[in-house]
């Protein structure tokens, strides 16, 4: 059963990352009209936005802690936002500037934050494989951590994905793979691109458990999650946990989404994850203040980081030679190396 | 060069971007033969998310405009054994920077497989690839790899540079019975929403011409030094030069157009008239394109070198933010400077 | 000689309607080149769609009004056409 305060914090996380991402959009669109230049802005490049996705991140990422691994795809903002990863920074990050968690190297497709274990791919379904690792690591290590990769359906038929499976199955890894099911793949929806309707089903044929959530339910995810990570950090294995999500936006900022049928789209708009969420939270007692309580202080979080954020700095140009050792050894810079943090299990 | 009744770039009124040159030339062998087809993510109803296939879907249908799964290994290996079998397909790979996915298809099966079987199999398979930067899309999206292609044996490369070239490479490559990887700036296609600088956009015939590959085009003649560059950075040469001719310095630039085979003699003979060499090239630094071009020339003509730079990319990974991504990429300004420090 | 002038309204996007402003991303035709009535012209783009302008009649592109990159007002003419 979910408690008060986790419900509660798990629509706090669904708003931060949903205004989180409308405030990203009027960002990303400046400069951008009316023509759309994608470098022009102060937020230039691709921009994957994952609104309809939250519950997916919230319901997953309740049972993780700081130790726990999630690996994420080019779509990360909520998957970020419900693992604690910081806000400012990550902000920060995304606008390119010095103090960004990667010095404004990575931008919005890779995001890293080691504090809570948290770290991306732009590349379909590469995550998979580092997530197998840390489960190996926490295996080798004996602790409890668990490792969780997200990814979308696109992905479910890309091969570091299935060769993850069954890496982690044969090795009984606890690791869980998270597939984020929002229909499409780019232009392609799913049935021109897999004949299995319920991609938890890939887990069967390496005998691991799967189970898809057909709801784009917060509450029914985290009773979902609880089981496959559960299982996970008690030793019994690998899952696959299928989320039925839906994409409010075209795959890309700027993308016309002309192949996608009006219908669809209104579909989507319709079934929003954050309104059915507000309708567990008052079937639990909570009163429209409350609600109204969480969302304003969402915002406010989320405008401040904002706001932060393009305060700062740009990278220095010169920045671009550090952090990578290059042909020229002199100035070779010492790696810090990952300290074991031993955890004994019983921490949370 | 075209065949000699195809009218050139300059004589024709009619002006196409690079990516819908690109879609004629494949629509033109799609009607002429059968058996050529285009497969790849997002090439149908998308129509490529760079253009490179747009508007093939409403001629061809979905059989021969074949969108497919998220499964680089097992498209580009399918291809791969259609071209075994005879037949000619486009795979589109959607962005260079993708091709760990599916690289022993291309380096293993697609690149050797007509030297392992003692030249008894062609591989007549057209890889098509959106390459390059310059619109902040960090490191796993903005790669040219160009050295990484044209080093491993086997594959025809080749990197177009403006609309009339891409539909004439385009032709020969479809034709061509041995692999060719056809690497498309993104910058140059001409999209609505990636403007394309002053350049790429040309006239092009409607009738079917190919380019030979392994002919470098000299773009502009000049006697003080010899700039050799590709892709996007043919127009920024372009652009170094005629701001280098204003100070008196007359500089040579030449397009290669294709990697391999690559035109040495073209370059060799423009050193041997300018005596210093500037090889500009998008790709890192260390172990491609602008040291193999320096290495030909010292090779082939050494006693008529005075002086050789480079002008590349830095070997690290594209930076996101753009202060960074612009001193990673190799500006006009660059290239200006390092003509004029070989030159004084 | 009649003067034909491309209206850009004429080819607005029907979920467009509520935007007013378009770039022209692309001309495919030099000023003074002849046309055949349903060449493409240029492409433009509103509200993320690209779109293609088909000469509205067959002549000579005497004037381009609004050049590449540039923005323009729903119903601006983007050129002018003198027909025989």
């Amino acid at each position: 059963m979910v408690g008060h305060n986790t419900l509660q914090q798990m629509y706090k996380e669904m708003v931060t990352a949903r205004y989180y991402e409308e405030r990203l959009q009027e960002e990303y669109l400046e400069g951008k009209q009316p023509a759309f230049d994608i470098s022009a802005g102060p937020i230039p490049g691709e921009l994957h936005l994952a609104a309809g996705h939250e519950a997916s991140g919230a319901g997953v990422c309740a049972h993780l802690r700081d130790s726990d691994t999630v690996t994420a795809p080019h779509r990360p903002h909520h998957v970020a936002i419900s693992k604690g990863v910081d806000l400012e920074r990550m902000t920060a990050e995304i606008f390119g500037r010095e103090t960004g968690l990667s010095k404004g190297k990575g931008g919005h497709m890779h995001l890293y934050d080691p504090e809570v274990n948290f770290a991306c791919s732009g590349i379909i379904a590469q995550g998979c494989p580092p997530a197998v690792g840390a489960a190996l690591t926490a295996k080798k290590r004996n602790t409890d951590d668990v490792a969780v990769a997200f990814l979308g359906e696109g992905a479910i038929s890309q091969g570091a994905f299935l060769e993850s499976l069954n890496l982690a199955a044969v090795q009984e890894l606890p690791v869980v793979f998270v597939i984020e099911d929002n229909d499409w793949a780019i232009s392609m929806p799913k049935e021109r691109v897999t004949d299995v309707e319920d991609g938890s089903r890939r887990a069967w044929g390496f005998d691991m458990h799967g189970e898809r959530v057909d709801a784009d339910d917060a509450v029914t995810v985290y009773e979902a999650a609880e089981d496959a990570i559960g299982r996970a950090r008690d030793g019994n294995g690998p899952s696959v946990l299928e989320v039925q999500v839906h994409r409010r936006m075209g795959h890309f900022m700027g993308d016309p989404e002309s192949y996608r049928p009006d219908e669809d789209v209104e579909r989507a708009q319709r079934r929003d994850c954050i309104t059915r969420m507000e309708t567990r939270l008052r079937e639990h007692g909570f009163e429209e203040a409350d609600l109204e309580g969480i969302r304003e202080g969402a915002h406010e979080r989320v405008d401040e980081a904002i706001e932060w954020a393009k305060d700062q700095p740009e990278p220095e140009p010169e920045a671009t030679y550090e952090d990578v050792f290059t042909n020229s050894p002199d100035d070779w810079p010492e790696r810090p190396s990952r300290e074991v943090t031993a955890t004994d299990g019983g921490e949370e | 060069m075209a065949q000699a009744e195809t009218p050139s770039a300059s004589e024709i009124d009619r002006e196409l971007t690079m990516s819908r040159a690109m879609v004629e030339a494949i629509a033109h062998e799609m009607r002429e033969d059968e058996e050529v087809f285009v497969m790849g993510e997002d090439v149908a109803d998308y129509g490529g998310i760079f253009d490179s296939t747009q508007g093939l879907l409403e001629e061809f249908g979905h059989d021969r405009i074949m969108d497919v799964p998220i499964s680089e290994t097992a498209f580009m290996g399918a291809g791969v054994g259609a071209a075994m079998q005879g037949m000619r397909p486009v795979c589109e790979l959607m962005f260079a920077d993708f091709f760990g996915v599916c690289m022993d298809q291309l380096y293993n099966n697609m690149a050797k497989t007509t030297y392992m079987s003692g030249g008894s199999v062609s591989v007549p398979m057209t890889l098509m690839t959106a390459v390059g930067g310059t619109y902040n899309d960090a490191a796993q999206h903005s790669q040219t790899l160009y050295g990484t292609f044209a080093h491993l044996p086997g594959m025809k490369v080749v990197v177009p540079s403006n609309a009339y070239d891409a539909k004439g490479l385009m032709h020969t490559a479809i034709r061509d019975n041995d692999p060719v990887v056809y690497m498309f700036h993104k910058r140059l296609m001409g999209l609505a929403w990636m403007p394309a600088p002053e350049g790429p956009k040309t006239g092009v015939p409607e009738e079917r011409y190919e380019i030979p590959f392994g002919e470098a085009d000299v773009k502009r003649e000049g006697e003080d030094a010899t700039i050799v560059t590709l892709g996007l950075h043919v127009h920024r040469a372009l652009e170094a030069a005629e701001g280098l001719a204003e100070d008196g310095i007359d500089a040579e630039v030449i397009d290669l157009r294709t990697l391999v085979p690559l035109d040495t003699e073209t370059v060799l003979e423009s050193v041997r008239k300018t005596g210093r060499l500037i090889v500009v090239d998008e790709d890192y630094h260390s172990y491609g394109v602008s040291g193999e071009l320096i290495a030909r020339a010292t090779e082939g003509a050494l006693e008529d070198l005075e002086a050789v730079d480079r002008v590349t990319a830095p070997d690290t990974p594209i930076p996101y933010s753009r202060p960074l991504e612009n001193e990673f990429q190799p500006s006009t300004d660059d290239i200006a400077a390092a003509v004029r420090s070989i030159t004084q | 000689m009649t003067t034909v002038e491309i209206d850009s309204e004429a080819f607005w996007p029907d979920d467009a309607q509520e935007v007013d402003e378009g770039v022209v991303a692309t001309w495919f035709v030099r000023e003074g080149a002849s046309v055949t009535e349903g060449d493409t012209l240029c492409e433009i783009q509103i509200e993320k769609v690209s779109i293609d302008v088909p000469a509205p009649a067959t002549g000579t592109l005497e004037a381009i009004s609004v050049g590449e990159n540039d923005e323009f007002r729903r119903g601006d003419s983007l050129g002018r056409l003198e027909t025989e």
